[in-house]
């Protein structure tokens, strides 16, 4: 836990540190550490709450209200949720119906092509407990066990009022603090 | 070319291979086919029956009889009648002739009921796994005595 530091004192751990009169020496994580104790974090999560843009990547019916939800009617955009189609430009990734056995290694790569801070937003009853693949032989249970979940949204498909308060609780979550995306 | 028609023909050329043969509608035919001559019965059908569209092959286990059941339904565009033919194979070391030589189109069929059934389609060109990923090969997941169920997995997450 490196901090910010005004006078280096000389001890013996710090002796490989080359000491410079009048210049204060961090690193880029020391910074972010220290400003995760500070006020400075609640204007960060403000800015973060109010951009989560998601990952369209339907995987079941739930994924055409998704893309509903995403569009005109619905309007996402007033609260900063826009779709993208890259998972190098989304923050929020929607698992949107029942997970199989084969798409599975697929989801954790677009999961691991997504730049920090995430979230993962679990939408309908497939995703959640199976659904009415709930005894399947191809499908992965548990999926909160593979993913950080924040918000689960039930329903089967939800509405996407449904999944637009799901975003609402994910941005309460992140105003308080309390999301599994960023470690504080 | 009548659904009578093509019972007598059928029966009348293959005497031993088909059994158990019936008519059951104006449309509708149904025979039990030996296993071993299936590939020859389908290529009289469509040479000189007009059965020229296999709609599907799919695979039925019945645990109880101990055998399992190929059934290829067979249509023509030129006819009203669709031929129901079922082959039966011992549940242990199920193989039977594939059909992709005189219908191309059982192909993805043939390579289904493999992956479901573990019915082996012997000279097949390209038998692997169709939808299932590679390592549930083997498990064979709709015969009657799969046991990989995850009902009692899942928990109720909400």
């Amino acid at each position: 836990m490196g901090e910010v530091k005004g006078k280096k004192t000389s001890t013996p751990n710090e002796t490989s540190v080359e000491e410079i009169p009048g210049v204060i020496t961090t690193t880029a994580s020391a910074i972010s550490d220290f400003l995760k104790k500070t006020k400075a974090q609640d204007l960060i999560n403000w800015g973060r709450k109010n951009s989560m843009w998601f990952m369209v990547q339907p995987m079941g019916c739930c994924g055409v209200e998704m893309i509903a939800m995403g569009c005109a009617h619905y309007d996402t955009d007033r609260f900063g949720i826009i779709p993208r189609n890259s998972p190098r430009q989304a923050d929020v990734m929607l698992i949107s119906g029942y997970v199989t056995k084969k798409y599975l290694p697929a989801l954790k790569r677009l999961w691991e092509q997504m730049p920090s801070p995430k979230w993962v937003i679990a939408i309908g009853d497939c995703s959640i407990s199976g659904g009415p693949f709930y005894e399947s032989y191809s499908t992965v249970q548990n999926i909160d066990e593979i993913f950080p979940i924040d918000v689960f949204v039930p329903g089967c498909p939800p509405r996407p009022e449904a999944m637009l308060q799901g975003f609402v609780e994910l941005q309460e979550k992140i105003k308080a603090k309390k999301d599994l995306g960023t470690e504080y | 070319m009548d659904v009578t028609e093509i019972f007598n023909s059928l029966t009348g050329t293959f005497p031993e291979a088909i059994s158990e043969a019936a008519v059951e509608s104006k449309i509708r035919a149904r025979a039990y086919v030996d296993k071993e001559k299936v590939k020859e019965v389908c290529q009289y059908l469509k040479d000189s029956l007009q059965f020229d569209h296999l709609c599907v092959v799919c695979g039925v286990d019945y645990i109880k009889r101990n055998e399992f059941e190929v059934v290829y339904h067979i249509a023509s565009y030129n006819h009203p009648v669709v031929l129901m033919l079922k082959a039966i194979l011992p549940r242990e070391n199920p193989e039977i002739e594939s059909i992709v030589s005189v219908y191309w189109n059982a192909n993805w069929y043939e390579r289904e009921t493999y992956e479901l059934y573990g019915i082996v389609f012997k000279n097949h060109p390209n038998l692997k796994p169709l939808i299932l990923p590679e390592e549930m090969l083997g498990e064979w997941p709709l015969r009657k005595d799969y046991e990989g169920f995850p009902n009692k997995t899942a928990r109720n997450l909400v």
